[in-house]
């Protein structure tokens, strides 16, 4: 299990790994607040990726593969991600009706 | 417990498990062991199946409990949280589903632990939106121990490496 120093390999790997097998592809998030590490792990139980991070910037790159892994797994494997950049979209427009109807 | 009630024998043949100590994982397939051994590693396992039994939840409940969980594992002890991909149905009825030419809905899993106890709670298709917003906010709340970089730190730490700075270097390097 080594770790992997580039985010957006991680990012990419992972979401590879993934689709090539969503049965037994998981992702696990490990935080300790005492140190102040976060690590994340995928694995198909064949091959293992890992990053390692103390940033708080990772923190918030995170959340976004938080976002990206909860859509693959509950829509499927197939779904196109752009949806996920979609989904911003989608809540900032609720906020533009409302202008419109006060006036 | 009776041993000879429900322990079945294994083939010699398959791979041999260590003495001992059985996983919680194992059912009740053991090997026959010397009475009072035996005793000791069932007691084993109905404690460790206490212990590792996870709770199933409604995605509200899951989130106040994850919520506690990070609370109480401030001082000291980590969480993880696990995705995976899960129809939470059994081989059979997969094939039973399968057989009968209907699709399986596949949730997805979220587990959550603190080492102590094992919460768990599934999130389909229509709820992940909502899950998702609700998730983020609990962890943004809670991984504040994560250190910020700012350029005004990188700055005075670069500041303070000159301070502590050997001899040799007088003039400031640009990496």
């Amino acid at each position: 299990m080594v770790y992997i120093v580039s985010w957006d390999e991680f990012v990419d790997r992972s979401v590879q790994l993934f689709k090539a097998d969503p049965e037994s592809t998981r992702y696990v998030v490990k935080y300790r607040h005492c140190d102040g590490k976060l690590v994340l792990k995928v694995t198909d139980n064949k091959e293992c990726l890992k990053f390692k991070t103390d940033q708080a910037q990772e923190a918030r790159k995170m959340e976004k593969l938080n976002n990206i892994f909860f859509t693959l797994m509950a829509r499927g494997p197939d779904v196109d991600l752009s949806e996920v950049n979609g989904k911003e979209q989608m809540e900032t427009q609720p906020v533009k009706k409302g202008r419109g109807r006060k006036q | 417990y009776n041993s000879s009630s429900f322990i079945f024998q294994r083939p010699p043949n398959k791979i041999s498990q260590p003495d001992g100590f059985r996983r919680a994982a194992d059912h009740q397939i053991l090997y026959p062991l010397c009475d009072s051994r035996e005793k000791k590693s069932l007691q084993c396992l109905r404690i460790c199946k206490e212990y590792t039994s996870e709770v199933l939840l409604q995605l509200d409940p899951f989130l106040n409990e994850l919520t506690s969980m990070f609370e109480k594992s401030k001082e000291k002890g980590s969480v993880w949280v696990t995705l995976k991909r899960s129809s939470l149905k059994s081989k059979l009825q997969k094939r039973k589903l399968s057989s009968a030419g209907e699709s399986i809905e596949y949730r997805c899993l979220i587990r959550a632990t603190d080492a102590k106890k094992t919460i768990s709670t599934s999130v389909g298709a229509k709820d992940h939106l909502r899950f998702q917003a609700s998730y983020a906010t609990i962890l943004k709340a809670h991984m504040t121990a994560l250190k910020k970089r700012e350029r005004k730190d990188r700055k005075k730490s670069t500041e303070a490496e000159k301070k502590e700075g050997t001899s040799t270097t007088t003039k400031p390097k640009k990496l």
